[in-house]
């Protein structure tokens, strides 16, 4: 028997140090980094259920020793070391939300709506998704963006052919199925990527339409830059 | 064991262990510096993302499949299902419609089937169809295509026959020696409870470590492949069916929400993405992973081209009758 077959103190050190990162990351913010909000409750729980499992093996093997009961090699699965890779990408990368890099690499943009777009709210300016704003420019032709000041917030994404993208992305359940939406800025100066902003301007015409490759336009009158926000995707 | 040890020292895996957290932390500042690179940043968060959102389906699964080794006697499965094994496989597939489970969860209730005495055969229509074809899966695939609601009805159709297709072809062809289920004998706790816990704990580190390699995988070809070659593959169409079938292998999404990545390939035909999304639930890499580690190489690499073949077949003629 190898050194690498697992014994049961380390398999169960392995359980809770899996639980431990999922509860690092579900009691905090952290977690929105990497999946939807609503997935919350359920990462908890499971992280709990890691943590009790392990410490639970850890009481079975503590009592055994005390009662000097002769332990038969049980040797646990060899692709549990594996597991240590999330625990340590977790507690000592800890990655950060999806950005420019992701958004540069995808050429679609958006997606396309299957009805038209209501008008937008009142308020001046408005405030508006970034997806929102790539849809309605996109595929209603910018008919509900016509003569509205709206608020944006995303982040920088350099535009290989100069300027930069408004950008944000959105996700149906991972960050492995990120969408992107993104936004021609005029009338800004050159951003580091990955900055988060919160934008008012209005759209003009001339991005292209009815096209997943279109991008629209979006003429900046005031510009923040701002912390990445709580949920970094839409 | 305690006594061999003072006889003479051999590092064991407690030490191995210790030692590897010593080094991570002492190379936490090179490992850092490493992983600013864009693109190896953008694969760790990818990574972690697979990992994280499949763990509570994965523990929800390996508690369920503790639970039937635990609490449901063998004699439950000899009356639930029909005596007739070729009987025994649509109504195996049919109740995958009503256990919701993601991909990561059917791999340990499967096997845990198997070891209960279920025909193996009806165990891998099971194994199939339940994270194809239930409730929240075809809810999102209905949401995600709003304006065609046959999609909803081609994925159900073509996920429940290319399973119960699978465990007849199984049944015909399949050898019980290609299949390794695990005697669990060593699984057999002081208790019922007891049982319970070693079961879900051995079947979650077991499971877990593979989930981790169909997660790298994953991660590594999501920044690898250029999103451009896309428009080019979309405009052929026998290419295209293929594509999306190998994309879902690739990709590896959890069944819940792949219907939202297919309906952003807008590029591609209706069919091709029926294919996307009837393969990717049955056959991704995550997914061979984790059935080479429970049913053993022999089986998963006759039994993951086989499905693959079998799903694009049937996916193109659904696609074709409902779908154009």
């Amino acid at each position: 028997m190898g050194v690498v077959d697992m014994r049961r103190d380390v398999q169960a050190i392995i359980l809770v140090l899996i639980g431990g990162a999922i509860l690092r990351i579900s009691l905090t913010d952290v977690y929105l980094n990497y999946v939807k909000q609503g997935m919350q409750p359920y990462l908890i729980a499971s992280g709990c259920i890691l943590v009790l499992l392990g410490v639970l093996a850890l009481i079975d093997i503590f009592r055994k020793h005390a009662k000097s009961e002769d332990e038969h090699g049980h040797h646990g699965p060899r692709s549990a070391w594996l597991l240590l890779l999330p625990v340590f990408a977790i507690f000592l990368i800890a990655p950060p939300a999806l950005g420019a890099y992701s958004a540069q690499r995808n050429s679609t943009n958006g997606t396309q709506p299957s009805t038209t777009a209501p008008p937008l709210p009142a308020g001046d300016p408005v405030p508006v998704l970034v997806s929102s704003f790539v849809t309605r420019a996109v595929w209603d032709d910018g008919l509900t963006l016509v003569d509205r000041n709206v608020e944006m917030t995303g982040f920088v994404t350099p535009d290989p052919a100069g300027g930069w993208w408004l950008t944000r992305l959105a996700i149906s359940c991972c960050a492995a199925d990120a969408i992107v939406s993104k936004i021609k800025t005029l009338g800004t100066s050159d951003l580091p990527a990955n900055t988060w902003v919160t934008v008012v301007g209005h759209w003009v015409p001339g991005g292209g339409t009815k096209s997943e490759s279109a991008v629209p336009l979006v003429d900046i009158t005031s510009l923040t830059e701002v912390a990445q926000p709580k949920n970094p995707y839409e | 064991m305690s006594e061999q040890v003072k006889q003479r020292y051999r590092p064991g895996s407690l030490e191995i262990l210790a030692v590897l957290l010593v080094v991570v932390v002492v190379a936490q500042r090179w490992i850092l510096s490493a992983f600013s690179n864009p693109a190896l940043q953008t694969a760790s968060t990818i990574f972690v993302s697979i990992v994280v959102q499949a763990l509570p389906f994965l523990v929800l699964g390996v508690l369920l499949s503790g639970a039937i080794s635990a609490f449901v006697p063998t004699s439950f499965w000899q009356r639930a299902l029909p005596k007739n094994r070729a009987l025994a496989v649509p109504v195996a597939g049919a109740a995958g419609f009503v256990l919701p489970g993601c991909e990561c969860a059917s791999v340990p209730v499967a096997s845990s089937l198997m070891s209960r005495g279920v025909a193996p055969a009806a165990a891998l229509a099971f194994l199939l169809s339940s994270p194809a074809i239930n409730p929240i899966v075809l809810v999102s695939t209905f949401v995600a295509f709003p304006g065609v609601p046959m999609m909803a009805v081609g994925r159900l159709l073509a996920s429940f026959v290319t399973a119960v297709l699978m465990g007849w072809l199984w049944l015909r062809f399949g050898k019980s020696n290609w299949l390794k289920v695990g005697p669990r004998e060593h699984l057999m706790g002081s208790s019922k409870w007891h049982t319970f816990r070693l079961t879900a704990a051995h079947d979650f580190l077991h499971a877990g470590g593979f989930l981790v390699i169909g997660g790298l995988t994953a991660a590594a070809l999501n920044v690898a492949i250029p999103s451009d070659w896309l428009q080019a593959v979309a405009d052929r169409p026998v290419l295209a069916i293929l594509f999306l079938a190998l994309l879902a292998v690739a990709l590896s999404i959890c069944s819940e929400a792949d219907a939202f990545v297919a309906a952003s390939l807008t590029q591609f035909s209706l069919t091709a993405r029926l294919a996307f999304l009837v393969v990717g639930p049955m056959v991704d890499i995550k997914l061979i992973s984790l059935q080479t580690g429970f049913f053993g190489r022999r089986f998963a690499w006759r039994f993951a081209p086989a499905t693959f073949v079998v799903a694009v077949l049937v996916s193109v003629i659904v696609g074709w009758a409902l779908l154009t």
